[in-house]
């Protein structure tokens, strides 16, 4: 679907996938993905920091590839798959990663760390053993105002470390 | 774990496992039915007249609620009361009335049923505006013919005042020498990754007004929205969720009442969540300022007397001005025995953002004046910037120490400190690899810095008397309280709403010790609820006071509950309590452990068979305690004060490479070492001064509010303003020193800002000292790309 002369508040309809499961919905076509999220969605995991792209507090997954959900449209994500932190959280329990950043405390108020997590589930896979330089470099599209991003990079380290133990065993 | 001892132990936060997943609840994850969201229309001006607004093709707008000018605010508001007190009498309403003093002040808002709707109809307000001249230079705004943003104070200074402790001109007549030199401080915040918000609502049967908002102050700004709204106290209700950061910054009552008038005007609850480019132009800055320092030495390095004139650009701060100004002075010695201080203070509005509390008000810059004034002597005197320093600090064995502005430095050993950090810097290995660098041209130029300050925590409302000759608010005070529910498991609410600094573990664990159980048998209420939660006017997250003013409360109410525990334990048990111990969640008979009862078993006696309570005893399991820390004490009569109250310390160390092509500053290592006496959560600690000192390396390299000569702000966007990366900070190595506060309950200190305090110093100690040979001295900040190359080419 192309959204190019189509008036802000006109709603279109979109179908995709958030979080594994289809969604439908009329958009006002100005409405941003983070919004669609937080306001039409009800999944206020994802944060909005800047709202012109650059804390990366909202960044989701779309079709696996981290996108800042504040620079998208939700018009444009018809026929696409988002995940978001709620999406990347099991139902019981916390994902290795984020059992990782609570064990490493990587985190102070807490409101970058959902964006956090999303880069962070990219960076593991895409890459099986990142460098301590290469984690500092994938999450420098994420602003932390509190951690001096230590323990974020610590924990990033530590589920490195512990998936490589496990593909041993 | 077993129980006890939970304090000191770097338990993992139980706020985490929440955060972590993204269920944190935070102002803009909460929402009411019917609930409209507000906009603000903003002056483009730096000072302009309000000639006219024409809201009604704003009101026309379908969907558009409520509109508000400052005209109708002042009609249905009073002033707002500053939040200290001021000199600076001057009514002052949540929008601009007839004029605009800075880009970015509210002039109008609206509510409407969504943001985009709100925003379509700001479109459509028209303001008539007739500029009028600006005066963003602080030293302009002194100046008789600069243009006044309130004609009726006749002035732009809102203080001015020269306090002398000792004998200040005696001792720069008989000194050897005088370093003199000027600095200067930019513009700079901390910038929460949540911004600002509330949720205000109108209950028109009960005339009450109910608030959500991660204001950072909630007992102070209740009396203020009261006041202003003409409601009493008791009608209104203001509750906190979780905050996602808050550094100071976070405190904006004019929001609130704006919120609050649109309720009342529409009917309907109203949400506000200030966006990005609102935050940077107009929520609070920490203050420039312009600082012109003396020091008076001895030719061995030994200072004898520090005299400091000090600007602090307030821009339109009319509620918390003078601020900087006075814990400046409270700071003035960092560290130093310096046996006379003279300290000249303006606080002067000019057209720019309101100044406010931002992590360490005041005392960054104060720490950077000295410790760069401290480098700039050693380089004079052909004397390692570590001798002159060990030579001048306030020993262990001089502890307490009142500085002579009066400041009690009540415990820690400060040369220590350094030489531990010297120490674990590699500082003499460090110092020949950067002779080996400096002999060869192709190499990067290396340098390295060293700053050291004081860390106060807890504040004393009481020094404002220095300022207005008179006392409003004094002290420094927290509440709050524990209580064994019916089920025996125990709840802690307190009237300081965290905004990351994991109060809900920490707490937890305090209460855990003084009622022998483990934390998991503890909840502590997330943020705070003004009908439910223990609070005074002093109450809120400010001020580093947790340590000072915080536990001793929480300590205090979970005393009262032990007590009660065992008498109703004893009454039960027919034993004394003096033969009782609690562990395990239960009183028992000592030596006899199946006499013994379960909190559980106690609270059902407290609560439903209270028939079984000793004598006289109050049903129920529950206590409030109010915590003062007694070391607040009015003015004395030469002036002095302790405008906060336990002091922390730490020594910085940093190395940076500089690139000589592009100008770039790389720290390579940096080195912390402090001592905020016992650390009550070490996980917790380490975590403040990693962030802590992020603040200060951004201070130092990368931020600023930079304003043209019209006033207008040109780094309004994080593209403009830069906030420190992943790949700017370095992994900061944090070690510590212990030495409890004797003057705090559980003799923890305060560590939330003593990062930001010396790092701004310690980086341009370490820019200075790789350049020093090309003459170049470091008198502002930040130290960009550009700066270096001016210095170079």
């Amino acid at each position: 679907m192309t959204t190019s002369g189509v008036p802000p508040s006109e709603r279109l309809t979109v179908r995709l996938r958030v979080n594994g499961r289809p969604v439908e919905h009329a958009v006002q076509a100005r409405r941003s993905l983070a919004d669609f999220l937080r306001e039409d969605l009800g999944l206020t995991g994802t944060h909005v920091g800047c709202e012109h792209g650059v804390c990366g507090a909202c960044t989701v997954l779309v079709d696996g590839r981290s996108a800042r959900s504040c620079l998208l449209f939700a018009a444009q994500l018809d026929g696409r798959a988002v995940t978001t932190i709620e999406g990347l959280t099991p139902a019981e329990a916390l994902s290795p990663l984020q059992e990782s950043f609570r064990l490493c405390h990587a985190m102070q108020c807490g409101f970058c760390t959902p964006g956090m997590i999303v880069t962070a589930t990219e960076l593991l896979a895409d890459q099986p053993a990142p460098s301590t330089e290469a984690i500092r470099e994938a999450i420098a599209g994420n602003l932390c105002m509190c951690t001096g991003y230590v323990n974020i990079v610590r924990a990033i380290e530590r589920a490195v470390a512990a998936r490589s133990q496990d593909a041993r065993r | 774990m077993p129980d006890g001892a939970w304090v000191g132990r770097p338990v993992p936060l139980k706020e985490d496992a929440r955060l972590v997943a993204g269920r944190g609840r935070f102002v803009d994850d909460l929402g009411r039915p019917r609930m409209l969201q507000a906009a603000m229309l903003r002056s483009p001006h730096a000072h302009a007249r309000i000639v006219a607004i024409d809201t009604r093709e704003a009101e026309a707008l379908p969907g558009v609620f409520a509109v508000l000018t400052g005209v109708e605010a002042a009609a249905r508001s009073g002033p707002i009361r500053p939040l200290i007190p001021t000199t600076a009498v001057v009514p002052d309403y949540c929008l601009a009335v007839d004029r605009a003093r800075y880009v970015g002040e509210p002039v109008a808002a609206v509510a409407a049923v969504d943001r985009a709707i709100a925003e379509d109809a700001l479109e459509r307000i028209r303001v008539e505006y007739e500029p009028l001249p600006a005066v963003v230079d602080p030293e302009a705004a002194i100046r008789p013919d600069a243009p006044l943003l309130y004609p009726e104070l006749g002035t732009n200074v809102v203080w001015h005042d020269t306090l002398t402790y000792g004998a200040v001109d005696e001792a720069m007549a008989r000194a050897d020498g005088v370093l003199r030199e000027r600095f200067t401080i930019q513009r700079y915040a901390s910038t929460p990754l949540e911004t600002f918000g509330v949720i205000a609502d109108y209950d028109p049967g009960t005339d009450t007004f109910e608030f959500w908002t991660n204001d950072q102050r909630p007992g102070l700004t209740i009396s203020v929205l009261a006041a202003s709204l003409g409601v009493p106290q008791s009608r209104v209700r203001l509750s906190c969720p979780d905050i996602g950061g808050g550094f100071g910054n976070k405190r904006r009552p004019a929001y609130l009442l704006i919120c609050a008038l649109l309720a009342r005007r529409s009917g309907r609850p109203v949400k506000w969540v200030e966006d990005r480019i609102e935050n940077l132009t107009a929520l609070m800055h920490a203050c420039n300022g312009i600082m012109d320092v003396e020091l008076a030495y001895r030719a061995d390095g030994t200072l004898l007397a520090l005299s400091v004139r000090d600007i602090a650009d307030e821009g339109k701060n009319l509620v918390t001005p003078t601020q900087h100004n006075l814990i400046k002075l409270g700071n003035i010695a960092n560290g130093y025995r310096i046996p006379a201080v003279r300290y000249a203070a303006w606080s002067v509005l000019t057209n720019k953002c309101p100044s406010g509390a931002n992590r360490g008000i005041g005392k960054p810059f104060m720490c950077f004046a000295v410790e760069r004034a401290m480098a700039l002597l050693a380089r004079r005197l052909g004397q390692d910037p570590v001798e002159l320093r060990l030579r001048n600090y306030v020993t262990a064995e001089q502890m307490p120490y009142t500085t002579p502005p009066g400041a009690r430095y009540d415990s820690g050993d400060y040369p220590a400190t350094l030489r531990r950090a010297l120490e674990r810097f590699g500082y003499a290995e460090r110092r020949a690899e950067q002779a080996a660098a400096r002999r060869s041209d192709d190499r990067p130029l290396l340098g390295i810095g060293i700053a050291s300050s004081v860390e106060p925590a807890g504040t004393n409302l009481a020094s404002y008397e220095i300022v207005t000759g008179r006392r409003a608010a004094s002290g420094s005070a927290e509440a709050a309280m524990v209580r064994v529910e019916p089920d025996g498991q125990v709840r802690v609410s307190l009237g300081d709403p965290p905004s990351g600094q994991g109060y809900e573990t920490v707490l937890a664990q305090i209460v855990a010790d003084e009622l022998g159980l483990s934390p998991d048998a503890v909840t502590v209420s997330r943020g705070f609820d003004s009908t439910t939660t223990p609070w005074l006017y002093l109450s809120g997250n400010y001020s580093n006071k947790f340590s000072v003013t915080d536990v001793g409360a929480v300590v205090g109410a979970a005393a009262r509950v032990r007590d009660k525990l065992l008498r109703i334990a004893a009454h039960r048990l027919e034993a004394a309590i003096a033969d009782l111990e609690l562990g395990g969640g239960a009183v028992a008979v000592r030596g006899a452990p199946d006499r013994r009862l379960a909190f559980a078993e106690i609270a059902r006696t407290a609560y439903a068979d209270v028939l079984g309570l000793p004598p006289g005893e109050e049903p129920g399991l529950e206590a409030r305690h109010a915590h003062q820390n007694p070391l607040a004490q009015p003015v004395d009569g030469e002036r002095r004060v302790r405008s906060q109250l336990v002091f922390s310390n730490a020594a910085h160390c940093c190395l940076v490479e500089i690139d000589r092509r592009t100008g770039l500053v790389k720290i390579l290592k940096y080195l912390v070492v402090h001592d905020c006496g016992r650390e009550l959560n070490p996980l917790i600690v380490e975590g403040m001064v990693h962030g802590a000192t992020a603040h200060g390396i951004g201070a130092a390299l990368l931020e600023e509010f930079r304003y043209d000569a019209q006033g207008q702000l040109l780094t309004s966007t994080f593209v403009d303003y830069l906030k420190p990366t992943s790949v700017d900070v370095p992994i900061v190595d944090v070690d510590r020193l212990e030495h409890p506060s004797p003057v705090t309950p559980l003799g923890a200190k305060g560590v939330g800002e003593g990062g930001a305090i010396p790092g701004p110093a310690a980086v341009a100690n370490a820019v200075e000292d790789a350049l020093a040979h090309l003459g170049v001295v470091v008198r502002s900040l930040p130290i960009t790309p550009e700066q270096i190359w001016r210095w170079t080419r």
